[in-house]
């Protein structure tokens, strides 16, 4: 892809990555096919900050595990209301970076 | 950071045994001056139960074999014992056979329950089981 093009994407899209990530994800984005363009400009990340004020309040009921995609470990939360307040509590710290390793996920399904 | 196998394992073992480790701290009689310590968030801060109140105390009548007043003070507890007595067996079995059918399992369940056709109706069941947490009173 054209070099003009990715900088773009990581300009806007940055944000939704971890920062020792960005550099691996611009250096794929120049070897990818111009193919993946499409699918890339459409698709949607989760929005870290947004996941972590639904952690913060709904963080018990695993709605923000449900959210980025990990459905098994919400159940999880949900069942032991948020692994007895504990798992609640680490996610508030934890749920962001997550949330960023779910999008590097989701990137690397595209491109791969 | 993705889950792989030994992952889901370290963790469901270790909510396991801090689930065992609950169960027994609240059974036993030894801790009584901490009846009143609760977990649930929720419950402290609203004073409204949240859909997993309850559990524990589900879990000990099913220990005591009261299989209906499980049902009665939560259903999920039937769920979760279930869980915690089928778990560590069976990643006991996978360690020892150096398999991973647990965590083949866990990736298989997260792709159905995620469908619409089962994901709606589970979620409306949770939000019954609240309405009738609430209306119980937990």
């Amino acid at each position: 892809m054209e070099a003009q093009k990715v900088d773009m994407f990581i300009m806007s899209n940055g944000k939704y990555f971890e920062s020792h990530h960005v550099n691996a994800i611009r250096n794929s984005l120049i070897a990818a096919d111009d193919s993946k363009w499409p699918m890339l400009s459409v698709t949607q990340f989760n929005d870290p900050s947004t996941i972590l004020i639904v952690s913060i309040f709904a963080g018990q009921l695993g709605i923000d595990r449900f959210m980025i995609g990990d459905t098994g470990l919400g159940v999880g939360k949900l069942l032991t209301c948020g692994g007895l307040g504990i798992w609640a509590l680490i996610d508030w710290f934890m749920i962001q970076s997550a949330t960023r390793e779910k999008n590097m996920e989701k990137i690397q399904q595209i491109l791969g | 950071m993705a889950l792989t196998s030994n992952k889901l394992y370290v963790l469901i073992a270790t909510a396991c045994s801090v689930g065992y480790g609950w169960l027994f701290f609240n059974i036993s009689e030894s801790f009584t001056d901490f009846s009143n310590f609760r977990v649930c968030l929720i419950k402290e801060v609203t004073r409204i139960p949240c859909p997993s109140c309850g559990t524990t105390r589900g879990v000990i009548s099913l220990t005591k074999g009261h299989f209906l007043d499980a049902i009665y003070t939560n259903p999920f507890s039937v769920l979760v014992a279930a869980i915690m007595i089928i778990a560590p067996i069976w990643i006991v079995l996978d360690v020892v056979k150096k398999k991973t059918t647990l965590f083949h399992f866990y990736q298989r369940a997260e792709k159905i329950i995620i469908k619409p056709k089962i994901a709606i109706p589970l979620i409306v069941l949770v939000l019954l089981n609240w309405i009738w947490n609430i209306a119980k009173g937990l």
